[in-house]
């Protein structure tokens, strides 16, 4: 499995892995405002024939009262290729890249009230905090927990740029 | 320029209202103000008033009032550029993009330097890929406005679309200098940088590029593209250490990418398979997570340490319960030797679990857990089912769903055995049941929606899938809307194999209605990514959607939908009315009554269905207005709805065939099919040329393939049928490029110089027995004893497919008539071969159609 960001021409078989996995779907152009908006920010995990087994669609939200912040859109792993610890690392290179380039202070998601296995996932493993429950949140009358993960660990990780400068001037 | 015809100031007034009121979408009061200026006897037809109600009505979704004044205000106004550019966004929203073009060419004859009109017409030259246009009008753009960073922007991009890098360059220097001035770094600015970078990159000069990388990578804010390509810069000029630094880093960030492990490899220039396997246990001490160096090893080690590495890789995962273990070493499958490691090491863990609870007798330390004899007949299941070693497979996964029934990976495996062992039926019912343990998991569904569809269940599978589309429409329309490409080709599919073309068209006409779509999805980026800066992305767009229809995707539906318009020039469908009448000929009074009754119900069906259908494309068209309410894209051009008999009955099936082929000539070239489908097509539109390019294209991707030679049969039949009638050129263009191509002009002996040629394979056997008949029906004999013996190890490339498709040919008379005895005799053999095989089963004992629960299967209550 490589788990690397995702080009425009990863998009098409992101939305077919969406669509095998979860009940919220998007048209193409979707994928690509995501894509073309923020490209650092998507990731998939692909198997040895380049096949994609997992992705994040991720963004920002451009809210200027509002700290900034990323979110994301969907994440998915396929079923025959659980229990390998995908979505964690597809998450937590998304998040990297949200403070990186676009100076990210938490990141923001929606679940489904009822999907206790990614309730867990996001609790547990990603360290997410449910802020409130957003009622009838899905097309089908569900609520959704909208949840949040602070980033300031990742914001300690950027590299200081001086050093980096004097490394390549070397 | 001004409108020949100027409106005294009270109606110009009012005229530039109308303008107001289309800009922000209030088309009502567009209209209203129209209608005060023509209302009035002196401008009842003013040119540019007409053509501004006309657009906005176009946006109100009156499509032919909307032509109409539009047409009518040109005629009044030739020389006004607002009418040309009216009537030119009117074309370009019915995605008319080359009649759109020259109205917004005319209209700058009357107006040049319109900005609005330019960039409009800059809009749709990159949409049409014009670069040349574009590079002219982004050069007026600029020239008009040149403070504004996207003409900058716009005119650079326009030389780098064209490979014209130098220039592209230039100009991106000179306006990044201005903006040097500025000081601003941020992200725009970084991506800019990094596009220019790639400029350098793609015009070959990597020194350049890893000087200029270096020099700006303090205003690079998104440090991964940086890194990416600073190390992949040093790797291509050969400074190893330098790029292995890189590598380092970029493994520390994300360990999880497998590229950086073989670039580093690349730069620390290993090359033993020894030291590749230390440096991948070394990472593996460094990042003890991170799955890479613990999988990737097993690709090179071999013999002994081969067996240490897996033993130790099983038994992590085993114990852990990964259900994807199978899936991650199957790429390891292509080695015989390491699959006979596999085994026998899988195989000794079952002995020693059962014994000791233990991998290995003679281990130390606690007992493994009760799951882990579970994933180990779990993994034998699914390695014995890849090696097509079906009675295994099965024996342990039933051993499997003994030890643990409520496992749905176990169902999921089950199925998939089932499948690959021939039948369709067993396998979509054990997906059946895996779906029903766990019903709010999409993946489950879709799975056993797709195997509800290989066993030909359309409505089941449509049932299946509307648990998890949106409710109030039906699942078929919501997956067409949300582009469920996967579906719709299995469905193309399974109307193929039912015999229903019509429908099998329409779910391959709405895939490529996907791609269409998808392209046109390009339009808004073309503005957008110039403000987003997100350039790189952007030139990865256009790139992708000049090779959109290449994908996997459109590959499988176009070629469905050739060979059913194959299947419809040779046997067209027949006039159905005439067909009852012949039918009712040899009747007795009694079968007639019921026939009448019968077909007197199904016309009451069909037009209840017609009703329904046309009451849902009303609701939709209501739905899609709805939705659309005043957007722009209001006025997007209706499609025609797609008739399946409409279809089906089309007069030029073969000019059909090649609107899905011409794409895959171009992008999927190296796909034998693409060439083999090429020459059914041209075949039977007996164009000798095409065929011979056909044949020429297949031999360059695969030689060898048996098919090639049915092709290069049936040209020879029709060349040497044709001979006298060829044009002298042609017949020399023939001649010189059937050189390497054939032996012989000799139908006969090509064929028996194949077949002596290519004796251990019986997929050469059949296309050769199918030749031996067809070019001397008298041989029968001969071409049945090529294929009627499939045991006694005579060929080494036996399978279910292969004997399908040889049944197949028994039965449609390309080897002759064959008696029944003979047919008996064949099928027996394959039967034995492969019992669970649909294909093969005696008629009487085919299973019917399972009812399940939740699905009602229509049914004639006669």
């Amino acid at each position: 499995m490589n788990i690397r960001c995702a080009r425009p021409e990863d998009l098409m078989n992101m939305q077919h892995c969406n669509l095998l996995c979860l009940p919220e779907n998007y048209q193409m152009k979707y994928y690509f405002y995501h894509g073309l908006s923020w490209p650092q920010l998507s990731y998939v995990a692909e198997d040895e024939n380049g096949k994609i087994v997992g992705y994040v669609l991720a963004k920002m939200e451009e809210d200027q009262e509002d700290l900034k912040h990323g979110h994301i859109t969907s994440l998915a792993v396929k079923r025959s290729h659980r229990r390998l610890g995908l979505a964690q690392k597809l998450m937590d290179q998304a998040s990297e890249a949200m403070v990186e380039c676009f100076d990210a202070k938490y990141v923001s998601l929606h679940v489904r009230k009822s999907n206790r296995a990614a309730l867990n996932l996001y609790k547990n493993s990603l360290k997410f905090e449910t802020v409130e429950i957003e009622p009838k949140y899905y097309a089908d009358g569900e609520d959704a927990y909208s949840m949040r993960r602070d980033l300031s660990e990742f914001s300690k990780k950027k590299e200081p740029k001086k050093e980096e400068q004097l490394k390549i001037e070397e | 320029m001004p409108s020949s015809n100027p409106l005294p100031p009270k109606e110009n007034a009012l005229f530039k209202r109308i303008l107001k009121s289309y800009e922000h979408k209030q088309y009502k009061n567009g209209l209203k103000f129209a209608k005060q200026i023509l209302t009035n006897a002196k401008f009842q037809e003013h040119g540019e008033t007409l053509a501004m109600k006309g657009l906005t009505l176009n946006c109100l979704g009156r499509k032919e009032e909307a032509y109409e004044h539009v047409r009518r205000g040109l005629r009044n106004d030739l020389k006004s550029h607002v009418c040309w550019h009216v009537y030119g966004l009117l074309q370009r929203s019915d995605k008319k993009y080359d009649e759109a073009i020259k109205c917004y060419r005319n209209a700058l004859k009357w107006e040049k330097d319109n900005i609005q009109i330019l960039r409009d017409l800059s809009l749709l030259q990159i949409q049409m890929r014009d670069l040349e246009g574009y590079r002219d009008t982004r050069y007026q753009l600029l020239m008009l406005r040149p403070i504004q960073r996207a003409s900058w922007i716009g005119y650079a991009m326009s030389f780098h679309l064209l490979e014209d890098f130098k220039n592209a360059l230039s100009i991106l220097d000179t306006f990044l200098d201005q903006q040097q001035r500025l000081n601003i770094i941020d992200y725009e600015h970084s991506e800019l940088v990094l596009y220019q970078n790639q400029v350098i990159q793609e015009s070959g000069d990597l020194k350049q590029a890893l000087k200029h990388l270096e020099k700006m990578s303090d205003q690079i804010v998104d440090r991964l593209t940086f890194k990416e390509n600073l190390g992949n810069l040093h790797l291509r000029l050969e400074n190893w250490n330098k790029a292995a630094d890189i590598y380092e880093e970029l493994i520390q960030r994300n360990p999880e990418n497998t590229i950086y492990y073989k670039k580093l490899i690349e730069a620390k220039r290993l090359t033993k398979e020894a030291d590749i396997v230390d440096f991948y246990m070394k990472y593996n001490e460094k990042f003890p997570r991170a799955m890479p160096p613990k999988r990737l090893p097993l690709n090179y080690a071999t013999g002994e340490q081969f067996r240490i590495l897996l033993d130790k890789y099983m038994r992590k995962a085993l114990s852990k319960g990964v259900p994807p273990l199978f899936v991650d070493l199957r790429s390891l499958y292509k080695d015989p030797k390491k699959i006979q490691l596999i085994e026998e090491l899988v195989l000794s863990y079952i002995e020693s679990l059962k014994k000791v609870s233990k991998y290995c007798e003679t281990d130390v330390g606690p007992k493994e857990p009760a799951s882990a004899i579970l994933w180990v007949y779990y993994y034998l299941a699914q390695h014995y089912d890849y090696l097509k070693q079906f009675e295994k497979a099965l024996e342990y996964i039933e051993t499997a769903i003994e030890h643990t029934p409520t496992l749905i990976e176990l169902f999921v495996t089950k199925g998939r055995i089932f499948k690959h062992a021939g039948n369709p039926i067993e396998a979509y019912q054990c997906l059946d049941e895996a779906q029903a343990m766990d019903t709010a998991d999409r993946y489950i569904n879709s799975k056993c929606a797709k195997y509800m569809l290989r066993a030909n269940l359309i409505k089941e599978a449509e049932d299946t899938c509307a648990k998890f589309t949106r409710e109030g429409v039906s699942a078929m329309e919501n997956l067409n809307e949300m582009q469920c490409m996967w579906f719709q080709t299995e469905c193309a599919l399974a109307y193929q194999r039912l015999g229903k073309f019509g429908d099998a068209l329409k779910k391959c006409h709405e895939i490529d209605r996907h791609f269409s779509e998808i392209i046109e999805d390009q339009f808004d980026f073309h503005t957008y990514c110039m403000r987003k800066m997100t350039l790189r992305s952007y030139v990865g767009l256009l790139r992708l959607e000049d090779v959109l229809r290449g994908h996997p995707f459109y590959f499988k539906a176009a070629k469905c939908a050739i060979e059913v318009y194959l299947h419809l020039f040779d046997s067209p469908l027949k006039d159905e009315n005439a067909e009852q009448e012949l039918n009712t000929e040899n009747l007795a009074p009694s079968e007639l009554k019921k026939l009448k009754n019968k077909q007197r119900k199904a016309k009451k069906k069909a037009e209840q269905e017609n009703a329904q259908a046309r009451e849902a494309q009303v609701k939709r068209d209501q739905h899609h207005k709805s939705r659309q309410q005043g957007d722009v894209e209001a006025d997007a051009p209706q499609l025609d709805e797609l008739i399946p008999d409409k279809l089906a009955r089309v007069d030029d099936p073969l000019e059909q065939a090649i609107k899905f082929l011409e794409p895959l000539q171009s992008l999927a070239r190296d796909r034998m099919e693409t060439h083999l489908m090429a020459f059914e097509v041209y075949y039977r539109k007996r164009k000798i040329l095409l065929m011979l390019q056909s044949i020429k294209r297949a031999h360059q991707v695969e030689p060898s393939h048996p098919k090639l030679h049915s092709c290069l049969i049936r040209f020879l039949q029709v060349f040497n049928e044709n001979q006298r009638n060829f044009d002298p050129a042609v017949l020399e263009v023939i001649t010189s490029e059937t050189k390497s191509l054939l032996s012989t002009k000799d139908a006969k002996k090509l064929n028996k110089e194949f077949l002596d040629s290519r004796k251990g394979s019986l997929k050469a056997a059949l296309e050769g027995a199918i030749a031996t008949y067809q070019l001397d029906n008298k041989l029968q004999k001969e071409a049945l004893g090529l294929v009627m013996d499939i045991d006694h190890n005579k060929y080494t490339d036996v399978d279910i497919e292969i004997c399908t498709e040889i049944y197949k040919n028994l039965r449609n008379g390309k080897l002759g008539a064959c008696a029944q005895s003979q047919l008996d005799a064949f099928v027996a053999q394959c039967r034995k071969r492969y019992p669970h095989a649909e294909a093969f089963q005696p008629p009487q004992e085919i299973k019917a159609q399972p009812q399940t629960n939740h699905v009602t299967t229509e049914q004639d209550s006669n």
